[in-house]
């Protein structure tokens, strides 16, 4: 079993814990004992935090609506299509009939480079993220 | 956060975790800590064991209520009122702290203008809120040395969240308390990385560290680093404002990552008419979330566990998370998504690893300057502002004066909340979370244990409105909203005042969001989730 | 008897790691110390007492008991040559205790291979290892009697090690192992016990305690104290060293298969005894911190107990890990200050 430190998804308290993993799969969680925020404790929601990452209802493939449904798609021509209707709409109404929203639930480093895109690939400063709720 | 923003320069928790274990009073409203900050809300337990005060204001007889020395029940929405009546004894009483107002803050004759209109007994016909305990909380809060106001989303869910937070602010200011350790004032935030989504520049006004894209010299810094021409100096749309521009056809395409505002945003059957009136909308998550279902793309990402990368926490700490597993399937980082979508709009990006990201936001981001990998990575994080590798990191703000100088008093009146209760619709619905679950409830839900414990929706309603409806536990009631209804059990708890009912945005098999409100704050642009009329039916 | 030298051991538990997958103290690049794969770099003897049991080795907080696959179920049993090395006494009795109630009138055989897999050696505490430890009150410590392979004395500049098993006498048969005079080893272990058992603080309230509630004189204004505060994390059961409740889910991985899981529980969650009815027989949190306490200091199957006193090992980890301090430490206060 690999253990690997990580920060709690959920509430802003930040709680630090080890993913315990036995290969690919996780199998529980080990709050860190010195962390200061948490110091080896952990709520219910952290306890249990690891569940979900295994549900088979999580997304594996690219999905690109056609006829109607949504349609497993290879990612090249998932994101050949991203790139090129998001181009083809700023072609044809501008910058601003763009907008992006960005995520209180990854990273930072995610979430600088999604901001990055709406400004300076797409020209627009129509970024938000949904935390005003 | 504008609130916060406005009147000391920084809209951010003020001090930090470990502070609250030294506070001697708490001044808690509209945040149910316990329950949606477990490792806050049983700081604060253990400090009222050791002797502090708890000042609690919430309609909610929540579980910190039980340890609340004077716990203030005010009707919901009346949150300015009472703060302001707080401060109307506290100037009257020549309780304030004069040296520090007069050294540290400006507009004080303006707030003690608009505050001396809210007199004890004024605020106690629009509160229902005591007198005498008004002044027991107004003289406590004034007099103790480490008082730390905490508030959440009680506060800041109103459509005068930003007035709800500038009257918190001016409270804090009149009494000193900001700028001292186990002081403050401390917005707990709600999602692991909310604090870092913003800090991020994932707002319409700012670029990361809250430097203004409207500022000429910030954006040729940004040019420059990004090698581009011409980045836009205008303020972009706000979430609520995409979603009018949207339904009104203005807006042609949107890109979500991560959330999930079909459960989340107000007034659901109006966000459903926006975005299925869009061009293209792409939702990038781990899940088929309920607004994924709109998609015209959906682009698979990966959990927490599947990537490695910083989060900063409600007390501004930036921590490091590593990779423990692989994504399922062919499931993909979003940074790596979002590299390859950039490139193929001509836009290449060339980072190898979140790492790389990590470095440039140090070089673009004086307040993350010296938040490095290889700082992270030997301790247990970093609170900004961090400006050199030396820098040890900022676990308190404002400490000899304000970011912004000095702290501007920002009075505000009392509003209303926008729909007061009438015949037809004669309750008001207030919503939140519950303990074991979280947000749209896509992960928790997906958690046996968790969803064991709170496996359905359910409204509390007060056993007085019960009675008269002929409501008992368990019972299927309607709550019924001028935009919609939605059915759930009933849990009949003295939890409610009387004429309020609550519950929770967690399920979607009762999403409470087609009821709610779509009004907003005018400047923070949060919706009003704490107050809305509704009618309650029992279901046969 | 043998002894080894303490520079030694870095080296030892190298050799040790080509047979076996060891798991040892670990100090990592952030502060925390941990029980992680062994890394010469990393390992530490400055790890007092370990943040948790190693109870996750015998039954982890969830792992898959069987699958079914092309309409065929096949069980996941996992053996391991698994070492863990540097474990406390106490937890070891909790492992005991824990195994005795696993194996005993059913034997569940997913937790026996891994049990009868693992090497287990301890290493004896010279003292309390924080403020919390009370093992010489429940019987549980501050050294091993039973129930390990090899027993770890500290003496400084060496350690002395007593083997209890077979495969332990094999562990030391290399040349780092030196040989001891029998009976000087046995005068420095009975000084070092002597010693560590002294500066171990008794705690009179848990005996009390066991009293109280034995004649039900506890009353329930203890209990609701308690109830108010808990929130729920369900932690004090998870490290616990003897809890073993558990749950079972079962998954479907895609049409025609799927998992069945089983993961920790505990009985402080209301869904833990909510009867299908909706009705709970412990409908309280007061009432579900009552039953956990009885069980461990007045229900404890006799036969699990083993040469303990209760079903609590003295470990300390609910104190030191509760949010609000409902640890036994806690509770067996207030109930005898009742």
């Amino acid at each position: 079993m690999a253990r690997t430190l990580s920060v709690c998804p959920f509430c802003g308290c930040g709680c630090n814990f080890y993913i315990i993993t036995k290969g690919e799969r996780v199998v529980g969680v080990e709050p860190s004992p010195g962390n200061p925020v948490n110091r080896g404790m952990l709520c219910a929601k952290g306890w249990n935090s690891y569940e979900f990452i295994h549900s088979p209802d999580r997304l594996t493939m690219p999905l690109v609506r056609k006829g109607g449904e949504l349609t497993e798609t290879a990612w090249d021509e998932a994101l050949d299509i991203v790139s090129g209707r998001l181009n083809d709409i700023k072609k044809e109404h501008g910058p601003d009939s763009l907008a992006f929203l960005a995520s209180a639930k990854v990273t930072n480093e995610e979430n600088y480079i999604f901001m990055k895109m709406a400004r300076a690939a797409f020209g627009t400063n129509n970024v938000d993220h949904c935390a005003r709720l | 956060m504008a609130g916060l923003a406005a009147a000391f320069g920084s809209g951010a928790m003020t001090n930090s975790i470990a502070e609250v274990e030294e506070a001697e009073l708490f001044f808690i409203t509209g945040t149910n800590t316990t329950a949606q900050h477990p490792l806050i809300g049983t700081r604060i337990i253990n400090a009222k064991e050791r002797g502090a005060k708890i000042i609690l204001a919430d309609p909610r007889k929540i579980q910190l209520a039980d340890y609340a020395d004077i716990h203030l029940r005010h009707n919901i929405g009346t949150d300015v009122a009472l703060l302001n009546g707080i401060m109307n004894i506290i100037i009257e009483e020549d309780i304030y702290d004069r040296e520090y107002v007069e050294e540290r803050t400006e507009n004080f004759d303006q707030l003690k203008a608009v505050v001396s209109r809210y007199t004890p007994r004024v605020v106690e016909q629009i509160t229902g809120v005591r007198a005498s305990d008004l002044e027991e909380a107004a003289r406590a809060y004034a007099t103790t040395k480490k008082a730390m106001l905490l508030y959440a989303m009680g506060i800041t869910q109103h459509a005068t969240g930003t007035d709800n937070v500038k009257t918190c602010a001016n409270l804090a200011m009149l009494t000193g308390h900001v700028g001292r350790p186990s002081t403050g004032v401390n917005p707990l935030r709600g999602q692991n990385n909310v604090q870092g989504a913003c800090d991020m520049g994932g707002l319409p006004n700012v670029f990361s560290g809250y430097q203004q894209v409207a500022n000429e010299e910030v954006r040729k810094k940004f040019e420059r680093a990004w090698g581009v021409e011409n980045l836009d100096g205008k303020v972009g749309l706000t979430i609520t404002k995409m979603m009018a521009a949207a339904q009104k056809g203005d807006l042609k395409a949107l890109y979500i990552m991560g959330e999930n505002p079909m459960l989340s945003d107000p007034d659901s059957s109006h966000i459903e008419l926006a975005l299925s009136n869009l061009d293209f909308l792409v939702v990038q998550d781990i899940f088929m979330s309920e607004t994924a279902r709109l998609a015209d793309v959906v682009l698979p990402a990966t959990s927490f566990a599947e990537k490695s990368g910083t989060y900063t926490n409600t007390e501004r700490k930036v921590q490091i998370a590593h990779k423990a597993i692989d994504p399922p399937g062919s499931a993909r980082d979003d940074w790596e998504i979002i590299c390859e979508v950039s490139e193929r709009s001509g836009y290449p990006m060339n980072y190898n690893s979140t790492r790389d990201i990590l470095k440039e936001i140090n070089e673009l981001t004086p307040s993350y300057a010296g938040i490095t990998y290889e700082r992270l990575v030997k301790g247990y994080g970093l609170q900004w502002p961090c400006l050199t590798d030396e820098h040890p990191g900022t676990p308190y703000l404002h400490k000899d004066k304000f970011t912004k100088g000095l702290g501007s008093f920002l009075p505000c009146d009392f509003k209303p909340v926008s729909e007061v209760p009438d015949e037809e619709y004669d309750f008001l619905l207030t919503t939140g979370r519950v303990y074991y679950h979280f947000h749209t409830g896509t992960m928790t839900r997906r958690i046996s244990i968790l969803d064991r414990e709170a496996p359905e929706p359910l409204v509390e309603i007060n056993p007085d409105d019960a009675r008269r409806l002929g409501i008992q536990n368990n019972d299927v009631v309607e709550l019924i909203s001028r935009r919609g209804s939605i059915k759930a059990k009933a849990e009949v708890t003295d939890r409610v005042p009387k004429r309020v009912v609550f519950s929770t945005f967690h399920f979607h098999e009762a999403p409470v969001n087609l009821l709610t409100n779509p009004v907003f704050d005018p400047i923070s642009g949060i919706p009003e989730y704490k107050g809305c009329a509704v009618r309650v039916r029992r279901c046969a | 008897m043998k002894v080894l030298a303490r520079k030694d051991l870095p080296d030892v538990l190298k050799n040790w790691s080509d047979s076996y997958d060891v798991f040892a103290p670990s100090m990592k690049e952030t502060g925390d110390v941990i029980f992680d794969r062994f890394d010469a770099d990393t390992f530490t003897l400055e790890y007092g007492k370990p943040s948790l049991p190693q109870k996750s080795e015998f039954l982890p907080q969830s792992e898959v008991i069987f699958e079914l696959k092309k309409g065929e179920y096949r069980e996941v049993m996992a053996g391991s040559g698994k070492m863990l090395f540097g474990m406390r006494a106490c937890d070891v009795m909790g492992m005991r205790q824990a195994g005795s109630f696993m194996k005993r009138d059913v034997t569940d055989p997913y937790y026996k291979s891994k049990e009868e897999g693992i090497l287990k050696v301890v290493m004896a505490c010279s003292g309390p290892q924080n403020e919390t430890c009370f093992c010489t009150t429940v019987g549980s410590g501050p050294f091993a009697e039973a129930g390990f392979d090899l027993q770890f004395y500290d003496l400084g500049d060496e350690f002395l090690v007593e083997a209890e098993s077979e495969r332990g006498k094999q562990l030391i048969a290399d040349g780092f192992f030196g040989e001891i005079d029998a009976a000087e080893a046995g005068t420095k272990i009975e000084e070092f016990k002597v010693h560590a058992s002294k500066a171990i603080k008794e705690v009179p309230a848990l005996k009390e305690a066991m009293e109280r509630l034995r004649d039900g004189s506890v009353s329930e204004k203890v209990w609701d104290y308690f109830g108010r505060k808990c929130i729920v994390c369900g932690g004090c059961a998870f490290v616990c060293p003897t809890c073993t409740c558990f749950t079972v889910s079962d998954f479907q991985t895609q049409p025609g298969e799927g998992l069945r899981v089983r993961s920790w529980d505990a009985c402080l969650f209301g869904g833990f005894t909510r009867e299908a009815s909706g009705h709970n027989p412990r409908g309280t949190q007061a009432l579900r911190l009552k039953r956990r306490h009885e069980h461990k200091l007045l229900y404890y199957n006799e036969t699990d107990v083993l040469e303990g006193l209760c079903g609590c090992v003295g470990c300390g980890r609910c104190s030191d890990y509760c949010p609000v301090h409902i640890g036994t430490l806690e509770v067996v206060k207030a109930i005898a200050e009742d």
